[in-house]
């Protein structure tokens, strides 16, 4: 093959270390860590606007904020937990773990996955500007048609949104298909999908579930900034327009979203749960299939968020029922986690803990949603502060502590050292019991008659003392991120290092180095089972269990090989140039013109830098070679 | 083919499916005023119901499956004395987790058969039980205006339905989503521009029961309340027949400075004359004039409907359900509506806000003024005598000129509110000129001022008699 004479645009970074290593970096292990630092940023910027909010709320008639930053928090903190926290937090165990638990040396398109985090970044950035330029969004997280629209929301806030969220979806698109081929391709060898660790097959139906449900709420938004900024009428009653149309639209997306979020949590508590139960995973195909089963139902139950929208009797009822039978493989996985603890021996480390206290608070969540899967009852719950409990169940109970039971789990991995315990231990109970006090009183408080998205609330209704209580509870559970941050803090500066598989692991990344060198495998793994480095260190199990034939001989004849002969991609800047231009030229569509002069027309300036920069870096990317040693 | 007949009739019966009703959870709550418990129509106690129905079935299953998980935890946890061996190592029953899976389905269908009968049963009012209330609710940011079809009467932010009766809301927006909620009598409904929703639903207790916007809808939505006023039936009858009949005579001085008021700063946005009976129909009409000016967008110039104000004196409560309505409330909400309801219109747009043209005095004798608006006893001789009878030609015009709100745009001297100053008009063009003026007002534009600010509609809402009058007073000026 020829190769094509191209200049080199920009030299690659050649150094390991330093700023610019950073930014060129293809490294799945680093991505992962930038999407890990950046998710827990953002974790503190939404928890600041949920205490203001809490602040807000905790009397009656209060005027801690105006109703205008009052909307805007609830917008951004529900923004900002679901597209800038839960999804990036579980995009950096993917990152760190779906190679590492597959045998891989990377992912299959490492310059993809770097401009998958650069544009989320960027976008999250861009977003967030709205703040300081006029005002940030105000319409809800789920931005509800007509309201979004320029008439009754004359500000730039609703359209930093709208783009914003779509250069995210782009971000979530590149990952996706990025993690769908690493999962299907670059499995070690003899690694069938039965075989797959439960957290990988719940990164290929999350990823499956993003690369299906991005293209709608991307349709969606650029209808609305398209509403927004050239006057078209897609949902614009006015002119025909549907502003129920946006809410199918959005919740299309938005209740697989529901499982994108949840869904890498569940796939940490199965590989925390038998670890620390010293058990294989009770029921691992039925696990598995549950959660491909939850990913396939969850495109069936959209309008459950749409109960009192006035749909009608026959698509309420057929709404409840295929609300109601997605129940049952979540109740399957619940069962079948308590199974694999009963008879265990349970070592109550920090992560367990985390596993154990998603598991029960995600009953329940799950409980409370089946009582508004009953559209008689939801026409009373809906859009309530009993909703506002349920989900805060479900994706904080569930989703938050199961991200922090995977944090305490493979931060020894990541990292090398090992998270202190004891601080750990604190840290689980303060923000357990705060979350119980915070979201408990909730449940009350929406039955009591409070709707959400509410600034205030006058004194004669009953709602105070819960309302007083919860917002104490979000108080300890700001101490217990905070008692988290010491934690990490603390463990950052100890000069003691992690064992390599210091909680006798069952998957392949307990079998490499921590933190793992930069090829990871210096021997691709074969795989023989389920589990493999756990039958590595028992092979007397492997038989006696399963009645297969383990052959402990080969796994051991590992060669000592070192890093040189490896072909890993070179560093490569292009994926953080063709980010930022795409942003640019995104953001230019903020009406940010100048105006030519003589003709009266209107230049977008802005665009047009982030079109030139993005040409360039896309034209560098297609021609830079993969690696310096050969390219290919 | 209507599904409804395959289903039995589930109102009462599903009263069986509940062997015990949490006396807890209603009992300490039949005093809070929006409680979904407590109950008072039959819609939202079968939806109370239900709800109990779902949530001991739920409570088994929190007590059974949380136990069977802490239970877990605690027999199983690693002791001290641990020998390092490891424990059974169970990969699954296959048994066991099929009935895990069927067992949910089982007690899934227990909940999905009630629920789909409520469904069917609670979609629209039964057809047996007598005639059916209907009113219609328009929806506006951030307040709700009511009209009852067929009898000329519209009101707002206070909704009179009869006890006992079935009332079938026909929802409209005018704006944005709103979502009509009153806990204690039925579910929510969501209201969309553009489309319309029905919901049924029944009082079975006298009271005055609280109600809330439930879908956000901007900046005032926290304020955005109501409230239902379920009356014994003749007592609801004798309101609509009030409410048609003329206002008492203004008693107090303030009250009477205050009418001049209103008609100069109030009366262009807010009627309080649909007492008249054929102008409650003109009323929805002059609302869609306003709309359609609003719907123009023109900076500045945007002019919204705003609540009725006919016998305002007999509410209740003041700025959609929020505070009691009394002469010192009513004034802090005049002097700045901003500071009791933070973002509503009235404050942005209306022109004595925009002019800060309301003194003191001007706030209490407009708060006199919209107290006394009463009216009067069954048994007074009713004086039809609306003003625009009597007295030349002039005098007429003035009263139409006035009770039509023309006042809140026009001043009759040379100043310039939102339309021009009439002063001198007979200068300006002839009388063809002036009724096309008042008829097509978009016919001709005076420089400086946008086009479709001005209702569309007077030449179809006012009578020909009517608009000679105002001719004749406009000439006048």
């Amino acid at each position: 093959m020829t190769t094509i004479a191209f200049p080199t645009l920009i030299s690659r970074p050649t150094s390991y270390t330093g700023l610019w290593s950073w930014i060129g970096t293809v490294d799945h292990k680093r991505i992962g860590t930038l999407y890990g630092v950046t998710a827990f940023l953002y974790f503190l910027v939404g928890g600041i606007e949920a205490l203001i909010i809490r602040g807000q709320l905790a009397q009656a008639d209060n005027d801690l904020v105006s109703p205008e930053v009052f909307n805007q928090l609830f917008t951004m903190h529900g923004t900002t937990m679901v597209f800038l926290v839960v999804m990036p937090m579980s995009a950096a165990f993917f990152n760190w773990m779906v190679p590492l638990m597959i045998g891989a040396r990377d992912v299959a398109f490492p310059r993809l996955n770097a401009f998958s985090y650069w544009s989320f970044l960027f976008g999250s950035i861009f977003l967030n500007l709205s703040f300081f330029l006029g005002g940030a969004p105000d319409a809800g997280w789920f931005g509800y048609a007509n309201l979004t629209g320029s008439t009754y929301s004359p500000g730039d806030g609703v359209t930093f949104w709208a783009l914003g969220l779509s250069i995210l979806g782009v971000a979530s698109l590149a990952a996706s298909f990025n993690f769908v081929v690493t999962i299907l391709n670059m499995r070690a060898p003899g690694m069938s999908l039965m075989k797959m660790p439960v957290f990988i097959w719940m990164a290929l139906v999350t990823s499956v579930l993003m690369a299906l449900a991005m293209p709608v709420i991307a349709v969606a938004l650029v209808q609305l900034a398209l509403d927004r900024v050239w006057d078209t009428n897609f949902f614009n009653p006015l002119a025909g327009g549907d502003p129920v149309l946006w809410q199918h639209l959005f919740w299309l997306f938005g209740h697989p979203e529901v499982y994108i979020l949840i869904l890498p949590a569940m796939g940490i508590v199965s590989e925390v749960l038998p670890v620390y139960s010293r058990k294989p995973l009770f029921g691992y195909p039925a696990v598995v299939f549950a959660g491909a089963v939850i990913g396939f139902m969850g495109w069936f139950v959209w309008s459950h968020h749409m109960f009192t929208v006035g749909l009608g009797p026959a698509a309420n009822s057929a709404f409840a029922i295929s609300t109601m039978l997605i129940a049952v493989p979540t109740g399957v996985k619940i069962f079948n986690w308590v199974g694999t603890i009963y008879g265990g021996k349970l070592r109550l480390d920090t992560s367990m803990l985390f596993s154990l206290g998603f598991i029960a608070m995600f009953i329940i969540g799950g409980l409370s949603g089946v009582t508004h899967a009953s559209p008689p009852t939801d026409a009373q719950q809906q859009d309530t502060y009993y909703i506002v409990a349920h989900f805060h169940y479900v994706l904080f109970g569930g989703a938050i502590l199961g991200l922090f039971a995977g944090g305490y789990y493979w931060w020894p991995k990541m990292t090398g050292k090992r998270l202190g315990e004891t601080l750990g231990k604190w840290h689980f109970w303060v923000m357990l019991i705060g979350f119980n006090i915070t979201f408990g009183p909730m449940h009350w408080l929406g039955l009591n008659g409070m709707p959400r998205r509410i600034a205030t609330y006058a004194e004669d209704l009953g709602w105070e003392t819960s309302n007083a209580i919860a917002s104490a509870g979000a108080m300890l559970i700001a101490i217990g991120v905070l008692i988290f941050i010491i934690n990490v803090i603390r463990t950052i500066r100890s000069t003691q290092e992690a064992e390599d598989d210091p909680w006798d692991g069952r998957t392949l990344e307990w079998s490499i180095p921590s933190p793992p060198p930069v090829y990871n495998f210096a021997v691709v793994p074969q795989v023989k089972s389920l589990d493999d480095f756990w039958y590595q260190k028992h092979p007397e199990l492997l038989h006696d269990e399963r009645g297969e034939h383990a052959d402990s001989t080969e796994h051991a004849a590992e060669e000592a090989h070192t890093g040189g002969s490896i072909h890993l991609p070179g560093m490569s800047y292009y994926p953080f140039i063709v980010a930022l231009g795409m942003t640019l030229g995104v953001a230019g569509f903020m009406e940010v013109y100048v105006e030519i002069p003589g003709t009266g027309g209107q230049f977008p300036w802005l665009s047009a830098i982030g079109i030139v920069i993005g040409m360039f870096g896309i034209m560098g990317w297609t021609f830079e070679p993969v690696s310096e040693e050969g390219g290919h | 083919m209507n599904p409804r007949r395959f289903l039995p009739q589930a109102r009462p019966r599903i009263a069986f499916l509940i062997p015990v009703v949490p006396v807890i959870l209603a009992a300490c709550n039949k005093g809070d005023a929006q409680s979904t418990f407590g109950t008072n129509g039959p819609i939202a106690d079968t939806q109370a119901d239900l709800f109990i129905f779902i949530f001991w079935i739920a409570a088994v299953v929190f007590v059974l499956v949380e136990g069977a998980l802490i239970y877990s935890v605690i027999r199983f946890r690693r002791r001290g004395n641990d020998d390092g061996s490891l424990p059974a190592q169970i990969h699954g029953n296959n048994k066991l987790e099929v009935i895990w899976t069927i067992v949910p389905v089982i007690i899934l269908a227990a909940i999905a058969v009630p629920t789909i009968i409520t469904i069917y049963d609670q979609d629209g009012p039964p057809s047996d039980q007598g005639p059916v209330l209907d009113v219609t609710v328009r929806a506006h940011q951030w307040w709700w205006e009511v009209e009852y079809p067929g009898e000329d009467v519209v009101t707002a932010n206070e909704i009179h339905i009869p006890v006992g009766q079935w009332v079938n809301f026909t929802l409209h927006s005018d704006d944005v989503l709103h979502s009509f909620w009153v806990p204690k009598l039925a579910g929510k409904l969501d209201i969309i521009p553009g489309d319309v929703r029905e919901l049924a639903m029944r009082a079975d207790d006298a009271g005055f029961y609280f109600g809330q916007c439930a879908e956000f809808c901007g900046e005032a939505h926290a304020k955005m309340r109501f409230r239902v006023k379920a009356d014994e039936p003749e007592e609801f009858q004798a309101w609509l027949d009030s409410m048609r009949r003329p206002p008492v005579e203004l008693v107090s001085s303030d009250a009477i400075a205050g009418e001049t008021l209103y008609a100069q700063n109030c009366s262009s946005c807010h009627s309080n004359n649909t007492w008249q009976g054929p102008n409650a129909r003109n009323e929805r009409t002059r609302l869609a004039g306003l709309r359609t000016a609003f719907l123009g967008d023109i900076e500045g110039t945007v002019v919204y409907p705003a609540p009725n104000l006919t016998h305002f004196g007999t509410r209740e409560t003041l700025g959609a359900g929020l505070i009691e309505l009394n002469q010192a409330n009513l004034e802090k909400w005049i002097a700045d509506p901003d500071d009791v309801k933070e973002g509503n219109r009235m404050k942005d747009l209306a022109t004595p806000y925009r002019n800060r043209s309301l003194s003191t005095d001007d706030v209490r004798q407009l708060a006199a003024y919209l107290l006394e608006l009463k009216p009067v006893a069954a048994d007074a001789v009713i004086d039809t005598d609306d003003g625009a009878t009597g007295g030349s030609a002039v005098e007429r015009g003035a009263a139409v000129f006035t009770a039509n709100g023309c006042s809140g745009c026009h001043s009759t001297g040379d100043t310039r509110i939102v339309g021009p100053g009439l002063a001198g008009l007979s200068s300006r063009g002839d009388d063809a000129y002036i009724r096309e003026s008042i008829t097509a007002p978009n016919a001709v534009i005076v420089e400086g001022y946008p086009p479709s600010v001005m209702p569309s509609t007077f030449g179809t809402t006012l009578p020909p008699d009517q608009i000679d009058d105002l001719i004749a007073y406009l000439k006048s000026l």
